[in-house]
This record gives structure tokens, sequence and C-alpha cells, in this order.
């Protein structure tokens, strides 16, 4: 039993973080129907930023307001300046923007290798090893902290699409750009704001993972992949399903990994990408609808 | 035959190029060039004219050489038995996945194939009893000398730049041009999109494979990482494609040649064109340049990247008329 | 018109000139020594510490005298960890530079792969990490190898649960999915069917995972007297932070290489690293020639840390230069026949090349525990070689100060 719970939290906290990843990238998905393969590679830039920060004293949770507004003006650049020249360009394949999105993960990546090196960088602060217990079963403190925010961020950016105009806005584009456009609503711009938000989103994400986990150049591969398989699993441009699609993931990640075999974690996570893909077009969302 | 004079003469230069260059590092670049003149012809037929863009070439890449790989490994079978084996294991393989997945379209089908590339790689790992696992398998290879590899290579890269040339201006090839403009109209005309996607499908996945397979043998050596490797194959193919041009016969040949070179250049610095300069000048800041640029290598090439899809979305071939006009108008302004 | 153009042919073929002149004029002098190391990549952090120490090496022979008067030039190709990178290497080193000597290899894939290619055209390569069992089992007489193969780290570990440990009848199994943790796991498992020892779980991971909380609860519940962890540098910190969290409490958690002896790891690992063991190769302290000083002249030069891989690449270098000291000339065949005589010893332990089992031309050594005591590593095991006792069982992590 107590197996059966510790991986039940592992896998909840996990998908806490998850969620946090995979908004950014359902609301870039949604709006602008392209995969932005870039969205570890932004997460792993947040992540250094955090750890240059943190060589100056600045705690992981503080530096996440630098982090945030940061990345949110560079998304809005690369949308800016190299993703919307493309949709005007004559081309035969609507692919090019995802292959830009490829080549900017690639730049990210290797100018951070130049700066930094490969080696790996840590974060350690007070909290990064602390526990609680509750009976037999153990929470990590900084995983639990970073579940609660992320959980936060995700209920604000869902009254925000909700109750705002610019929210209302983002999610007319997502749902019909054409119609959005006659309505009178700036489509351009908002492309701009809603990759700058999925930035911002993300780069969260990195802060609160930088104090559990480490940093290097490479590891945005495996992140971007997550968040696209939670953006499946949640349905494009649902918050809602991101969390849901986020904790669902983490919860079959832990899952297989006790009852499987760790070595099938990924293989898991793919195979319920397919599935869903096949048979529940659309992700959760068509079940939720919101 | 006037249009076939040009592509005749450079696979004439091509052929007769080892009788002059002795070198095995160039004749090494050729090799690889024209393993990525056939994949990149491959995915072009799938991506640029069917398309349906894969981000997950890797997949059959990976077959074709594990084909080859395994039955040496396992049998002790010639691996040249696994080039030709290799094409047909990645069709085996391409196939159902074609027809579970082509109910998918646009970007979903493309990260569906990543997906396939991703859960082979992973298999290929932890089936350690059978694959070997990451320690890989080795062979010897049967060659000292470059020279067999050359024309064998040579001879796939000008039957794959045939036969889809063949493809392309037969009915199918209409089919599937089709297909990429309008998926539904083309349905409504009565093709079966589903049928001419596979077959689309199947063709790529063939010589993909085969020249999986071609390098295991020539390389002697494969492990998981290498070759279901997304950036190194997957990217690297659709590069090839794009750079060169979508939709054209002959682009993803060019695109090879330049991607090859490019990759090559920035990973040797420029050739060791500054290390020259600086060893020749005796300045340290030369030298300080070589090391910068050799080290900084990928950055230069994916900077490469992000420039070619925002200058030439459609690739040298594609958008040679573009270039031609420009390249023309600077001529005269100067 | 026609008279520029002749002036910059002037000009170039002065430059041509000058260059084929200072490059003949540096063959004539040096002899050249092939090094394939990761420089850049994800392995370049370690590719950066053995080419330090080669360099460190040949500064201090060609000081000396290098090679019979003639100085030693290092030629370093960059493999970038890609095995297909790694064999266009070897080849550009013999064919367009002609190097009698070739060493180096750094990761098992890159040498696997690059090691026939130096087989075929007949150069010796004196590998100097690429741990792989099988590169010396193919009978290839012109590959030598300085390290110990993978199967060969747990060694230590065997003796000291046969002379310490002898209580420890159970043992989980972690690894990560790579060639060399895929290796140390199997020759593990085969030490453990010999010792007796019971594996209650074996896992392999893929190296990155963010949360081994899973697996640990596992290996909780099935309560082993070890851990064996076979696990980079990052992973292993992680392995040993959530053990902590889950309070998983075996007499012993043992590192097999690879990560475990890294200063990085003791640093994010905090106090979750202490008490841990790991299986090494070479430690500063061992009673080696040359050892401690070369620990000292690293640290002093480059102003940052070595370990056991710039040991071996140090010895390397001296390995290459005795055997073209003796060899009857600078050509690959006769470098081949003075390495085979090889007989010395190095900074990393006698050096000779020996056949046994299926092995051939591969240098015995014998290999150590170290274990974290307050920051600290220290060897431990054998007993001939410790600076401080191990301490053993580990305590419980509740029972820690």
């Amino acid at each position: 039993m107590d197996v059966f719970l510790q991986t039940l939290v592992a896998g909840i906290l996990k998908g806490g973080l998850y969620a946090l990843i995979g908004i950014g990238m359902t609301l870039i998905m949604g709006v602008m129907g392209i995969i932005n393969l870039a969205h570890g590679q932004l997460m792993m830039l947040a992540m250094y930023v955090t750890f240059v920060l943190n060589t100056m004293g600045v705690d992981p949770y503080i530096a996440l307001f630098v982090a945030m507004p940061l990345l949110f003006l560079l998304g809005v650049t690369i949308q800016k300046f190299l993703l919307n020249p493309l949709i005007k360009a004559d081309t035969i394949l609507p692919e090019n923007q995802v292959l830009m999105t490829v080549g900017i993960g690639m730049v990210l990546t290797e100018i951070v290798r130049f700066i930094f090196s490969s080696d790996y960088k840590y974060i350690t602060t007070s909290y990064s090893n602390q526990t609680f217990y509750l009976g037999n079963i153990s929470f990590s403190s900084a995983l639990t902290i970073a579940f609660g925010i992320a959980i936060a961020f995700t209920v604000a950016m869902f009254f925000f699409l909700l109750k705002t105009d610019l929210g209302r806005s983002i999610r007319a584009t997502a749902q019909d750009k054409d119609a959005a456009t006659l309505m009178g609503v700036n489509t351009g711009r908002i492309t701009v704001i809603t990759f700058g938000l999925g930035a911002g989103l993300v780069a969260a994400a990195g802060c609160l993972l930088a104090p559990v986990y480490y940093i290097f150049p490479d590891l945005g591969g495996p992140f971007t992949a997550k968040a696209f398989i939670i953006t499946i699993l949640g349905g494009l441009g649902s918050t809602v399903g991101a969390i849901f699609g986020g904790v669902t993931l983490g919860l079959a990640e832990s899952m297989g990994a006790t009852y499987f075999g760790m070595e099938y974690e990924d293989i898991i996570g793919l195979t319920i990408f397919v599935l869903v893909l096949l048979f529940l077009p659309g992700g959760f969302k068509r079940l939720t609808k919101i | 035959m006037k249009k076939n004079f040009l592509p005749l003469a450079f696979v004439a230069l091509v052929a007769g190029l080892p009788l002059v260059m002795k070198d095995n590092y160039y004749l090494h670049l050729m090799i690889l060039f024209m393993m990525w003149v056939v994949i990149g012809s491959a995915w072009n037929l799938i991506a640029g004219y069917t398309g349906q863009v894969s981000f997950g070439d890797a997949a059959f890449f990976g077959c074709g050489a594990y084909t080859a790989g395994l039955l040496a490994h396992h049998f002790g079978v010639s691996t040249w038995w696994g080039l030709a084996l290799g094409g047909f294991t990645a069709v085996a393989v391409g196939l159902p996945f074609g027809w579970i997945c082509f109910r998918m379209r646009g970007a979903y089908f493309a990260l569906a194939t990543l997906a396939l590339n991703e859960v082979l790689r992973h298999g290929a790992t932890i089936a350690e009893k059978f694959t070997g696992g990451m320690v890989g398998i080795l062979i010897m290879p049967s060659f000292m000398s470059k020279i067999p590899y050359y024309y064998i290579a040579l001879a796939m890269a000008v039957a794959s730049l045939a036969s889809l040339q063949l493809v392309v201006r037969s009915k199918p090839g209409y089919y599937f041009v089709s297909i990429r403009e309008d998926q539904d109209a083309a349905e409504s005309l009565g093709i079966n999109t589903h049928l001419y996607k596979m077959l689309s499908l199947a063709y790529a996945a063939f010589w993909t494979g085969i020249a999986g397979a071609l390098y295991m043998n020539y390389m002697g050596f494969i492990d998981p990482n290498v070759v279901f490797n997304l950036h190194d194959i997957s990217i690297m193919a659709i590069l090839v494609g794009i750079v060169g041009g979508v939709g054209t016969v002959y682009g993803p040949a060019v695109g090879a040649f330049v991607m090859v070179t490019v990759q090559e250049m920035f990973r040797s610095g420029f050739f060791g064109l500054f290390k020259w300069l600086g060893a020749v000048s005796g300045s340290a800041g030369l030298v300080k340049v070589a090391e910068v640029l050799t080290q900084a290598h990928v950055l230069g090439f994916g900077i490469l990247v992000v420039l070619v899809i925002l200058v030439l979305p459609n690739g040298i071939v594609g958008d040679w008329p573009k270039i031609r006009k420009h390249v023309f108008r600077l001529g005269t302004g100067a | 018109m026609k008279g520029t153009v002749g002036k910059a042919f002037v000009v170039v073929a002065a430059i041509l000139s000058l260059f084929v002149a200072a490059s003949a004029g540096i063959a004539a002098e040096t002899v050249k020594v092939g090094v394939l190391l990761p420089l850049t990549g994800s392995q370049a952090k370690f590719g950066e510490i053995e080419k330090r120490s080669y360099e460190m090496a040949a500064e201090e022979i060609n000081a000396k005298g290098g090679v019979n008067g003639r100085k030693i030039e290092l030629l370093f190709e960059d493999d970038t960890g890609k095995p297909d990178v790694g064999r266009s290497g070897v080849e550009k080193l013999i064919a367009r530079e002609k190097v009698p000597v070739i060493t180096g290899g750094y990761s098992s894939s890159v040498t696997a792969a690059a090691a026939p290619v130096a087989q075929q055209f007949k150069v010796p390569f004196v590998i100097c990490t690429g741990s792989a069992d099988d590169i010396t089992e193919k009978g290839y007489d012109y590959i030598f190898r300085i390290n110990p193969p993978a199967s060969e780290y747990p060694n230590s570990v065997k003796s000291f649960l046969q002379g310490v440990a002898k209580d420890v009848k159970t043992a989980a199994l972690l690894y990560e999915n790579s060639a060399f943790g895929q290796s140390s796991s199997k020759s593990f498992e085969e030490d453990a069917k010999g010792l007796g020892l019971k594996i209650l779980v074996k896992e392999g991971y893929q190296a990155g995972a963010i949360d081994f909380k899973p697996i640990l609860t596992k290996v909780k519940a099935a309560n082993p007297d070890m851990i064996y962890m076979v696990s980079y540098v990052m992973d292993a910190s992680l392995l040993m932070r959530q053990s902590k969290e889950l309070r998983i409490n075996p007499k012993l958690f043992v590192g097999g290489g690879a990560g475990f002896t890294l200063p990085e790891f003791a640093k994010s690992a905090g106090d979750a690293a202490d008490g841990v063991y790991s299986a090494t190769l070479w430690v500063e302290t061992l009673p080696f020639p040359g050892a401690r000083e070369y620990f000292d002249k690293f640290k002093k030069k480059y102003g940052s840390e070595t370990e056991y891989h710039g040991a071996e690449a140090y010895a390397a270098m001296y390995v290459v230069a005795d055997a073209l000291k003796r060899a009857k000339s600078i050509t690959p065949k006769d470098v081949r026949d003075a390495l085979a005589k090889t007989d010395m010893k190095t900074a990393f332990g006698p050096v000779k090349f020996v056949s046994y089992d299926k092995k051939t031309q591969q240098n015995k050594l014998d290999t150590y525990m170290v274990q974290w005591q307050k920051g600290v590593l220290e060897a431990v095991w054998p007993k001939s070689v410790a600076t401080k006792t191990y301490i053993y069982p580990t305590p419980p992590w509740d029972k820690r100060k």
C-alpha cells in the first residue's frame, strides 16, 4: 500500500510541474496551430537565468519574477521577427514554422553551451533536500511548493482567458483565426502575445524545477516532448486540459516506473500520446468542453 | 535529352572523381553526401510531393541499419544482405504505422512520426539481449578502401534519383501532389488518399532503410543513439530537403551537398582555414578565432538553419528564380 | 588588370610556399601523436580534462628531451561524442596526418567504432578510457588498452563484500541505460551470482530522469542489504537525495564508478552523499610514482580538479612516449612492436599489455573502493592503500546528525 501511495504522490507532484510546462505549449499550439519544438529549450534558458541569479544570492522563487518577463520578451521577439514573417512567405509546406522552432532551439542550446559549457550546474537551497512526512509517505518540500505555484498559475491563466478582453481575443483566435480577424481582433498581435505568454509560463516551470533538478544545455529536448504529449492529452488551447494532461502523464510515468520498470517511462508517455491521437483526438477538452 | 544532360554530366563527373581524388577524407565526405542524397530525396517524396512531413526519418534509417547489423550479429550473415533487406524492414515498419497514423493530418502526423522514432529508439535500448542495447553492434567493414563504398553509394544515389523522377512523372506522382495541395479535393475526385499516402510512405521508408543499411556497412558501428537520432538523422533529412528545395527532384541532391559541406566546414573550422591563417601569420588572434569557431560549430549550423528558412523558404532549387534575380540585380548595380 | 592578377598570384604563391616551408620545417623536428577525444558536445568536460593531461605530460616529456631529441606534437581530433565522427577522425589522422600512433578514446561507443579503423590501417591505438569489454576481445593486434574493461570495475566491490561486508546477502541494482551502464550491470550480476548475492530489484533508466522515487519506493519495499548504482554524476546525486527523502537504509550504498567519485556529486547531493561508496580506478593517494605530483600540478596549472580520467590520459602519454623512444623507427609497425613490450610504472599504475581470458593486449590493474566521509573522498579498500577506515554499515538516515 505504501508503495502505491508513494508512487501516487510522486506522480501527482511531478504532474503539477508538467502541467505548467504544458500550458505554455497548449496556448501556442491552440492559437497558432504550430508545434513549438523549442519549448523545452526556452525552459532551459529560464533555468540558466535562475542559476545566474542564484550565484548572486537570489532565491529561485524570486528569480521567477525576473525570468518570466525576460522569457516573455524573448518569446515576443521570436514570434515577431522569426515566426510571423514565415506566415506571409509563399511556401509549399506549412511546416516551415515548426522547423524554424527546431532551428531556434538549436541556437538557444548552443549559445548556452558556448557561454556555460556542457558542465552540469545545480542550485542548492535550504529546501532542496527538505522533506516532510505524512505517515510513511514522504513529500519533497520543493516539489510540493512547485505543485502549489503551478496550480495557482494555471487557475490564474484560466480566468485570464475566460474573463479579460485580451484573454477572449486569444481564445477567439484559437477557435477561428479568420473569424477573429473579421471581428476586429488584431491576430498578428495576439500571436505575438501568446508566444510571449507561453514562453513566460514555461520559464516559471523552469524556475520551480531548478532547485530539485540540475541544469545543462541539452535538457530542453525531453521536456519539449513531454510538453507536446501533455498538450495532445489535454486538448489544444485548454488550460484545464493541460492540468489533466500534466497530472495524467506524471501519474502514468510514475505508475509505469513502479509496476513495469523505469526504462519504460518514456515509452509509456509516447504510447499514451499515440493512443489519444487515435481514439480521443482533441484530448480531454472533448470531454470537459473547456 | 537536353534536360537530362546536366544531371548525367554531373554523375559522370562524380564517378570519375576517385581517379583524381585520392584523399580518403574527401571520399568520406562524398560518400556521406551521396547517402544524404538518398535520404533527402526519399523525404522529399513523402513530405515535398505528398505533403506529409515526416519528423521521424531516423525510424526508417534505424530499421535498415539494425536489419543489417542484427543479421550479421546473430546469424553471421554478411551485412550486404542487410543492404538488400534493410529497405523492406523499414517498409514493414512503415506500412502499419502509416495505416494507423495517416488518419492524422499536418503537424499531428509529423508528431506521430517523431513518436515512432522515439519508441523504436527506446525499444532498441531496452531490448539489450536482442540488439546489444547501448553497447551497440560492431562489425568489421568489408573493405579497407573507400572506393567500393563510394561506387555503391553513387549507384544508390543515382538509382534513388532516377526512381524519384519516374515516380513523380507517373500517375501516382500526380496524385501525391494533389493530396498535398488539397486532400479533401483529391478525395472528392475519387483518389484513395489513404492508399496513396501509404504508397508514398512505403517508397520513402524503403530508400531511407537502404541508406541505413549502407551506413551500417560503411561505418561498421551502430547503437540506438546513432541511428535513431532526432537531430543527426531526422532533422538533417528535413534540412537537406528544405535547403535544396521542397518538391523538386534535384533539390535534395543540392541540399545534401550544401548541408554535408557546411556541417563539415563548421566542424573543421572552415577546413582548417583559420588555423592555417593563424599559423602562417603567427597571429594568436586568428588561432583563437579558429578555436572559437570549432567550439561553436553547432551554433553556426543552427544559425544557418534559421537563416535558410527565413530567406529561402523553398530551398535553393525552389527559390532559384529569386536567387538569380537578386544576384542579377546585384550584378548590374555594381 | 593583368598586372593586379599577376601580383595577386605572387602574393598567394608566397603565402603558400611559406606555409609549405613552415609545415615541412615542423615535420622534420616533431613526432606526431594523434589524440581522439570529445572536445565539444556533452562529453566535452572529460575530454577537456584528458586533453589538458595529455598536454601536460607532453610538455614534461618535451622538456626532458622529447623522443630521442625530437619533440612530441599532439594532434587532437574532436570526436564530438559520436561514433561516426570518431571514425572519420581516426581516418583523418592516419590518412592525412600520417601519425605513427593514436591514443585517447573516451566513450565506449566511440572507441569501439574507431578501433577497427586503426586495426585495418595497422596503426597502433593506445586506448586510455573507452571501457566496453569487447574492444580488446576481438584479437586486434594494433589495439592496446591501459584502463581496465568495464566488467572489472566492480572487482574491488567483490573483494570488499568477501572481506568486510560478509552479511550482505541481497542487493538492488540500478543502472543508466548507456553502453557503460549496461555492460557494468551485466558483470555485476555475474559477480553477484558467484558471491551468492540475491538481486531483488534490477532497473535500468534513461539518463536525465527527474524523479527516481517510483523505483526507489520499490527498492525500499524490497529492503535489500546493498544498493549498487551505475549512474552519471547528476543522476547519482538525485538518486542519493531521493534515497534520503524516502529514508532507504541499506547497509551499503555503492556506486559503480562513473559519477560517484566526482566533486560535483558530493557538492550537489550535500549530506546525502555521506557514507556512499564507489568503485574507482584511481585516486591521487595511491602509492604510484608521480600520482600525487600529477594531481597537484594539474590543479596548480589549470585551477581545476582532475580525477581518474585525467590520470589515464596522463599515463597514456607516458606509455606512448616510452614506446616511441624504444621503437626501432618511428613507423606504425615498429611502434606497435615496442608497445607490445611495454613494462613500466606510471602515475596511473603499472602498465603491461597482457592477454587473459578472451582479452588481448589489455593492461591488468587493480580497482579500489572509495567512500565519501564528511565531504571528503577517502580511499578505504583494499586496506593496503586506505587513507581512512571504512564506515560500515552506513548509519540509517534518521540516526545521523
